[in-house]
């Protein structure tokens, strides 16, 4: 994480401090909406034992964890679950997961706020969890020593059981909790002197438990923001304009929708959240005649100042900031390359794209609105409850505090569901016509409307001596700034140079571990595309374009100066001054993918190649070291055919093993994804993909051989929900060279460039 | 008013015949097992089976449905039990889990007539199933695993049930 992304108001700090102070759950329950009637639906029935927020224990000796983090697919609620299970000493088939409301008391305790997001939340919550259960554990062996007169000192506590082993006596969690004698409590210091268990003794962490939620999720029963029914609501589909963002509504015709059977009223958004621009949405009594008014509607609208720009527009702009002396401000500034490249023995430039890319969550974006009493309902899945709930209570011109967020299962997140915009709709219909409403987009709303990652341009000049070494690096990002557009201060970066605050969310993975003497970052705002393409975060966020270049670069170097691109990876991984420690656990892990796929080990057949790539994504201080080695065949024609990807990553502590690989491979498959099939392109404002034919994710028949190692080395656990997506474009691009002698440096990658390298 | 015949029900549904099937099996009999996910059968979302054959529900108007035996995920298994859902448990398949109800009714539609496909004929049948989270290779082994079981449980006959 970056150290100042920390608490958005000192308030909710307080309360995240507190939900940590076992037994005074009750006192907390209700802080910060004192007050206000109908709001404390979380209140658990009184007879249950509330060892602290982030749990309850029921009479019947049922667990359940309340996750304050976003499940996407991720199984966040079942890590959760486990982490504490660890230390409570609970049965896991006694375990159950609750997904939390906006409450404040369930903010992430490092983050300060609801946000799920930066493979971030095993790692920002395994020590509160941890501790949260081992307080629970000690105040339920207190309880029964107390009920069995033995010293608590001598029982034992494993599955849900308390046993004294002199006496044979025992005790359920269920019978402590209904005993009522499990009362002990703990100040925050006292909680922080727990002594946790170490590695060798642990019995869950690690264990491939079956996850919580899954069962619920091969029978239909998972419900999901989309499948919410509330009695009496209406349903509402919108009718967005032909420019993505800045259109205005001159007008709107409902004279042929008032003929559709049901349909109750067309309402044009006045969104002062700013949000979304330009749309309506068509409310009537089924979801069938809401698309059928919104085709209906006759809308006419005034384009706005981004109607005429495209793809081309938005990267000719980015062209001309780059080269512009004054743009952007540094991220890194070590040394001083522009020196160095004067007596350099060879210079080296390149520049890399990457195109506009889409979420396409499988569920499309959706949320439903009920105004009850003082009380805003918004139900919909959401990785950002404390930033959406807000949005949502300004589209409804009410304080955010009257605002309850019920969190649902994510049918994919992404980072897509980190926006709010489809609340907008949901709120402002649901005020005009009186009832429940429930928007959902069609695939072409969630498409040409996505906060979509940024067309990006970079331009990488490195610098090498008479030895082959790598002395010099300057490395230029030109993006909208999708985290700049959150209007957070918190989550902005001092910059090197002290320009100001920048997005450091466009160029992390710059910051890289190899050692380079000279090395310059510039983060560029390309304020065309900031404003015509209001970007979001999507799955790896700038890593997965950054080390496209640098990855690339570091290639390319190496072919220039004949050395193999692994071994002088390797010798730039020296893990000197600030490098250390991350730099040598880089380079052991590319060491592990190379030896998983034989790299350099056979000599392969005519067009076909290896490459190699190795990033610390997601961000220095958080980095999942992962490497990945991409066995490509290239046939005459440019075509490529990915055989196998080896993909090796060090996360410290494995929580779920099973889980691990799960997500490293379906990140690795997204890096793929991205690399090959993915690409969207913005013509006349508007995005020109509108559904799965014209943008095309990875399909079952494109998935190629994979092969994972995942390192353990006891180490602090790290995320991999995102790493693996960033290594698998370069190591394909670096194959493809290796298997043809051609250099691709745009993303997605396509035979036309591929055999236009070939011939270069 | 189109009276649907779905999961061994008679369910009248109040809709127009040229209404998707999926709106009316999501918002009229409230079975929320089947998912919206592109609204023109490119995702596989949506799949149920309409006499036995896997359809884009989606794409599937009440009008033409009607007397026809119509089975959602609500109705593949009374427990959840089918070979299919045991092995995509037994394979932790789901991450986000949206598109698994289409996937499995698809598959299920596969391995009711075949049961023991090869690697190509899944990837084949399952091609137009798009699955975000990119679980693909588990699907794949979860059906190869309930194959396998469907075809020990039939040469076992009756009277041992697969476990």
């Amino acid at each position: 994480m970056n150290k100042h992304v920390k608490t958005i108001t000192p308030e909710t700090s307080d309360l995240s401090r507190r939900s940590f102070l076992v037994g005074t759950a009750a006192t907390g329950l209700v802080l910060g909406y004192a007050g206000v009637p109908g709001i404390g639906e979380a209140l658990a029935a009184p007879s249950n034992f509330e060892p602290s927020v982030w749990y309850a224990i029921s009479p019947d000796g049922l667990v359940t964890v309340t996750c304050g983090k976003a499940d996407m697919g991720q199984h966040i609620a079942s890590t959760m679950a486990q982490i504490v299970c660890e230390e409570l000493g609970a049965k896991w088939s006694d375990m159950r997961v609750n997904l939390a409301s906006n409450d404040p008391k369930f903010n992430d305790p490092v983050l300060g706020a609801q946000i799920t997001g930066g493979s971030w939340s095993t790692m920002m919550n395994f020590d509160a969890m941890s501790r949260a259960g081992a307080a629970g554990r000690m105040a339920l062996t207190e309880g029964a020593a107390a009920s069995m007169g033995v010293p608590a000192g001598e029982l034992a506590v494993r599955d849900s059981m308390i046993v004294h082993a002199k006496s044979k006596k025992q005790m359920s969690f269920a019978d402590v909790v209904k005993s009522g004698k499990a009362t002990k409590t703990f100040t925050p210091d006292e909680l922080k002197a727990i002594k946790l268990k170490t590695p060798d003794q642990y019995s869950m962490i690690g264990v491939s438990v079956p996850q919580i939620d899954i069962p619920s999720k091969t029978n239909g029963t998972a419900k999901y923001g989309i499948d919410v029914m509330i009695p009496g609501m209406a349903y509402g589909a919108v009718v967005t304009p032909p420019v993505r963002y800045g259109a205005t509504v001159k007008s709107v015709d409902d004279s042929d929708a008032k003929k559709v059977p049901g349909f109750i009223k067309a309402v044009t958004l006045d969104d002062k959240t700013q949000t979304t621009t330009g749309w309506v949405v068509a409310v009537a009594n089924t979801y069938a005649n809401a698309k059928k008014a919104a085709a209906a509607l006759k809308v006419s609208y005034d384009g706005g100042p981004n109607a005429k720009v495209s793809s081309e527009s938005l990267l000719d702009e980015a062209k001309r900031l780059q080269k512009l002396d004054d743009s952007g401000q540094f991220f890194v500034k070590d040394g001083d390359p522009n020196a160095a490249f004067g007596t350099a023995a060879k210079v080296l430039e390149a520049e890399y794209t990457t195109s506009i890319n889409i979420h396409a969550p499988m569920e499309p974006m959706n949320a439903t609105a009920e105004f009850k009493g003082d009380i805003l309902h918004i139900y919909s899945g959401n990785q950002f409850a404390t930033r959406s709930g807000a949005i949502a209570a300004g589209a409804a011109g009410i304080d955010p505090k009257f605002v309850v967020m019920h969190q649902m299962w994510l049918g994919g997140g992404f980072g897509r569901r980190l926006d709010a915009d489809m609340m907008v709709p949901a709120v402002q219909a649901a005020k005009a016509v009186g009832k429940p409403v429930k928007v959902i987009y069609t695939r072409e709303n969630d498409m040409t409307m996505d906060f979509s990652r940024p067309l990006t341009f970079q331009k990488v000049k490195a610098g090498v001596d008479g030895d082959g070494k790598l002395v010099a690096l300057s490395h230029d990002v030109v993006s909208a700034w999708p985290t700049q557009r959150w209007g957070i201060p918190d989550f902005l970066s001092p910059s090197v140079d002290k320009k100001g605050p920048l997005d450091a969310f466009t160029v992390n993975g710059a910051d890289f571990f190899y050692s380079v003497p000279n090395h310059h970052v510039r983060a560029i705002k390309n304020e065309m595309a900031h404003n015509a393409t209001p970007s979001g975060q999507l799955r790896s966020v700038a890593p997965g374009w950054t080390f496209w270049a640098i990855e690339s670069m570091v290639d390319e170097i190496a072919a220039a100066t004949n050395q193999d691109p692994a071994q002088f990876r390797i010798a730039l991984l020296d893990g000197k001054g600030k490098n250390d420690g991350g730099a040598q656990r880089l380079r052991n892990t590319l060491l592990a993918a190379m030896g998983l796929a034989g790299y350099g080990t056979k000599k392969l057949p005519k067009g076909e190649g290896m490459g190699v790539a190795c990033v610390s994504s997601q961000e220095r201080a958080s980095a999942s070291w992962t490497a990945c080695v991409a066995h490509v065949a290239v046939a005459p024609s440019g075509e490529v055919t990915v055989k196998k990807l080896t993909v090796a990553t060090d996360v410290g502590t494995q929580v779920h093993p099973d889980n691990i690989r799960a997500q490293v491979e379906g990140a690795a498959m997204w890096g793929l994804s991205l690399a090959m099939y993915e690409k969207a392109t913005l013509k006349d404002g508007g995005i020109e993909q509108t559904n799965f034919d014209g943008y095309t994710p990875l399909r079952m028949s494109q998935v190629p051989e994979v092969a994972i190692a995942v390192i353990a080395n006891g180490e602090k656990a790290t995320g991999v929900g995102e790493p693996a997506v960033t290594v698998i474009a370069p190591a394909i691009g670096n194959a493809i060279f290796n298997a043809s002698g051609a250099r691709v440096r745009a993303l997605p990658i396509t035979a036309e460039a591929v055999k236009a390298g070939m011939k270069a | 008013m189109p009276t649907l015949t779905i999961n061994g029900r008679s369910l009248s549904v109040d809709a127009a015949n040229d209404t998707p099937l999926l709106w009316a099996i999501r918002e009229q009999l409230q079975m929320t097992g089947t998912k919206f996910g592109c609204g023109a059968g490119l995702c596989g979302a949506c799949t149920v089976h309409v006499n036995g054959e896997a359809v884009r529900s989606c794409q599937t108007m009440v009008g033409d449905v009607a007397g026809k035996k119509i089975t959602t995920i609500e109705g593949l298994s009374a427990k959840g039990d089918h070979p299919l859902q045991k092995a995509w448990i037994a394979e932790q398949v789901p991450q986000c889990g949206y598109c698994q109800s289409g996937q499995i009714m698809q598959a299920a539609s596969l391995l009711a007539k075949n049961s023991n496909p090869t690697k190509e004929e899944v990837v084949a049948h399952m091609d137009g199933n798009l699955c975000r989270c990119m679980t693909y290779s588990r699907i794949q082994k979860a059906i190869m695993r309930a194959a396998t079981e469907m075809r020990t449980a039939s040469a076992a006959g009756n009277e041992r049930r697969p476990t």
